[in-house]
């Protein structure tokens, strides 16, 4: 019997969405389940909050600054290593469904190899693996764009292709219009059948293409889901799930709005410029909509629908795992779950993600059930790890050795092995020039309970400001001690250890060749 | 041209004839045959449909062709909505051949990468068709009709 790493993410999904991390709302007993028989991290970052830069690093295992993904829309060159180039190599069987996003997807003239695949339904690039997968079959978070799922919708279920939230609007900017019961951005009510919505697609994908191996193969499947990112259109068959106006509002949403815009101004400059609407920092949130618009029923049914995406999530996966147990091949096979990134969902009054590191988008599930054959002992991990521990991690799983290309390391299974491993810090940094918009620059170290993140020049900022969170104090990070006198040696010896930690910038940043 | 900024700039040398590759570009019709990702552009009366390899329409108006100063200019009308396009192609006369400015001025700014990054290609497709002769990837010279298909997802 072959051995086999599956590596299942979701996308934008907060650290809270999982019942194992104290989640309440969505009932996720499958992940839950992974969670109580192996390793729960606690804080887990990614070294960058939105979606290319993120997948590149756990693809790589490199911090941002030494793959070159800056920004989403930046490619990851065509011949960066990564992990499944090695697991490939050394003869494991390679394949992603679902998400990629390593290459930009708006892209209207074909220029890049994973989009002609998803037009042409090709599952590999002329015959050849593509970034190391020998088969890729890829979905999009809804019908639009070249992927497969796109065609596959097409040709079996035409009448949907309209049903989804269209993702970008008509001047190809993300779409600012409301839906749903609330008028909630980037909400609808969904017709699509649930077998037919993205999420099953993915999993009967990965379920048919584990069907094709032979028990004896070793096997790398990146099972890659595309919710619960934004638009929020689950399927409207599944509403009942989560009734949204039965949903309390998020610990994270100050109600009451002096209080909130309080917070908000404690923090730096273009975190209220952006809820006032007077600033556009990034291509990731719909240029049009105003935060400070955002009402409690809106707060409400995002959740709602955020968590019936992390439901069917659950359940999907609860498919490939039994799939993988029918035929034996469970006992073998390690789990890896996790996400690229946060997302706001309310907290401090925002939806959606930007240059803003908090743990709404930094605090990311990360889970890992190691096959059962090898009896590790479960544990639950507080030191801080990141996404870029991944790849080294699937080396260590399949007896490779670590490539000296790879930043991270890989995860440890216990507090003591974190300890023995020296862990203390985790990287977080964002770079954007937004066309026609600002320019933000932040970098962020998480150690000892601490956050602290600095930003260099830029349109709002000088190079002086930053914010610093107690989280034990402070969970919510409402209180910005970075200006506080007393906190002044500690907040230099964070910002130290951070500037010495990072790697350098490249000499010449990659092309910024998409908006996404 | 003179009332917004340029966005996006590029430039080539042609190691040719500057008439010859004029010629070209002054042929709005032909420009599927040298931008990689265009199937095909038709004109008709004036307006310029650019179909492209993924399915989505461009509508774009000629504006002027100005043969004594070798220069195209277009704007893009839809099906997409943009406050403001201008686009502008100029052949001049090179020391080493014929030297191609590509300009556009957009808003919103949400393409200013896609097509910088675009009329880089073309430029360099441009090239190859008056060298060489070839043909960008993406052109089929059939009477391909458009789908509706978008231009590609959000992220």
């Amino acid at each position: 019997m072959g051995r086999g790493i599956l590596f299942v993410t979701t996308d934008q999904q907060r650290y809270d969405a999982l019942g194992c991390n104290g989640g309440a709302i969505a009932r996720t007993p499958v992940i839950d389940g992974l969670a109580a028989s192996g390793i729960r991290y606690e804080r887990a970052h990614p070294q960058n909050v939105v979606c290319m830069p993120s997948r590149a690093t756990m693809l790589t295992g490199q911090h941002v600054r030494n793959h070159g993904v800056w920004m989403n829309g930046v490619p990851l060159p065509a011949d960066a290593p990564t992990v499944a180039g090695l697991l490939h190599d050394a003869g494991w069987r390679t394949g992603l469904f679902g998400k990629a996003h390593f290459e930009p997807l708006l892209d209207p003239f074909l220029r890049f190899p994973a989009n002609r695949m998803g037009l042409t339904g090709d599952t590999d690039e002329a015959g050849r693996a593509h970034r190391g997968f020998e088969h890729m079959e890829f979905a999009g978070h809804g019908s639009a764009g070249p992927n497969h799922y796109g065609g596959w919708l097409r040709k079996n279920q035409p009448d949907h292709m309209g049903s989804f939230f269209p993702a970008l609007g008509i001047d190809l900017e993300v779409n600012s219009e409301g839906g749903g019961e609330s008028g909630a951005p980037q909400v609808r009510h969904n017709p699509v059948p649930r077998e037919s919505y993205h999420t099953d697609w993915v999993a009967d994908r990965a379920i048919k293409w584990l069907d094709g191996l032979d028990l004896d193969d070793d096997w790398f499947c990146w099972l890659s889901f595309p919710d619960p990112h934004h638009p929020w259109d689950p399927p409207t068959s599944e509403l009942h799930r989560v009734p949204w106006r039965d949903l309390d509002l998020p610990e994270g949403y100050p109600e009451v709005a002096s209080e909130r815009e309080a917070a908000i101004d404690a923090k730096a400059a273009h975190w209220r410029h952006w809820y006032d609407g007077t600033l556009v920092t990034n291509y990731e949130a719909p240029p049009r909509w105003v935060p400070a618009t955002l009402t409690t029923d809106q707060v409400r049914e995002v959740n709602a629908m955020a968590h019936i995406q992390n439901e069917l999530i659950d359940e999907a996966l609860g498919r490939v795992l039994g799939a993988l147990e029918a035929d034996g091949r469970g006992n073998g096979t390690d789990v890896v779950f996790t996400t690229d990134h946060g997302e706001f969902q309310g907290d401090h009054g925002f939806l959606f993600k930007g240059p803003f590191h908090v743990d709404s988008l930094m605090r990311l599930p990360l889970v890992w059930r190691p096959a059962p054959s090898r009896a590790v002992q479960p544990s639950v991990v507080q030191e801080p790890v990141g996404l870029l521990d991944l790849a080294p991690t699937f080396c260590r799983i399949a007896g490779l050795p670590v490539p000296e290309w790879m930043d991270g390391e890989p995860l440890p299974t216990s507090p003591a092995d974190a300890a023995a491993q020296g862990r203390q810090r985790v990287l977080t940094e964002w770079d954007s020039v937004h066309p026609g918009g600002a320019e933000v620059h932040l970098q962020t170290i998480t150690r000892d309970g601490l956050v602290c993140t600095r930003y260099e020049p830029g349109t709002c900022q000088d190079g002086t400001e930053g914010e610093l969170w107690d989280l034990a104090e402070d969970p919510l990070q409402l209180v910005n001690l970075w200006d506080d006198p007393a906190q002044r040696s500690l907040r230099d010896d964070l910002v130290g250890d951070l500037v010495e930690a990072l790697p350098e910038r490249p000499r010449t940043p990659l092309v910024l060749e998409a908006p996404v | 041209m003179a009332e917004h900024a340029v966005d996006v700039r590029r430039e080539i040398v042609i190691d040719a004839g500057v008439d010859v590759v004029w010629d070209i570009v002054a042929d709005a019709a032909r420009q599927a045959e040298w931008f990689p990702g265009m199937v095909s552009s038709q004109v008709d009366d004036g307006i310029r449909i650019i179909v492209t390899a993924v399915g989505g329409v461009l509508v774009e108006e000629i504006l002027d062709v100005d043969h004594h100063a070798r220069c195209f200019e277009y704007s893009i009308t839809g099906p997409m909505h943009l406050d403001h396009h201008r686009g502008r192609i100029t052949v001049m006369e090179a020391p080493d051949g014929a030297r191609v400015v590509y300009e556009q001025e957009l808003q919103p700014k949400a393409l200013v990468y896609v097509l910088d990054a675009a009329i880089g290609d073309a430029l360099e497709g441009l090239r190859d068709l008056v060298m060489d002769g070839r043909t960008s990837r993406s052109f089929v010279a059939a009477d391909v009709r458009p789908d509706g298909q978008p231009m590609g997802e959000g992220g």
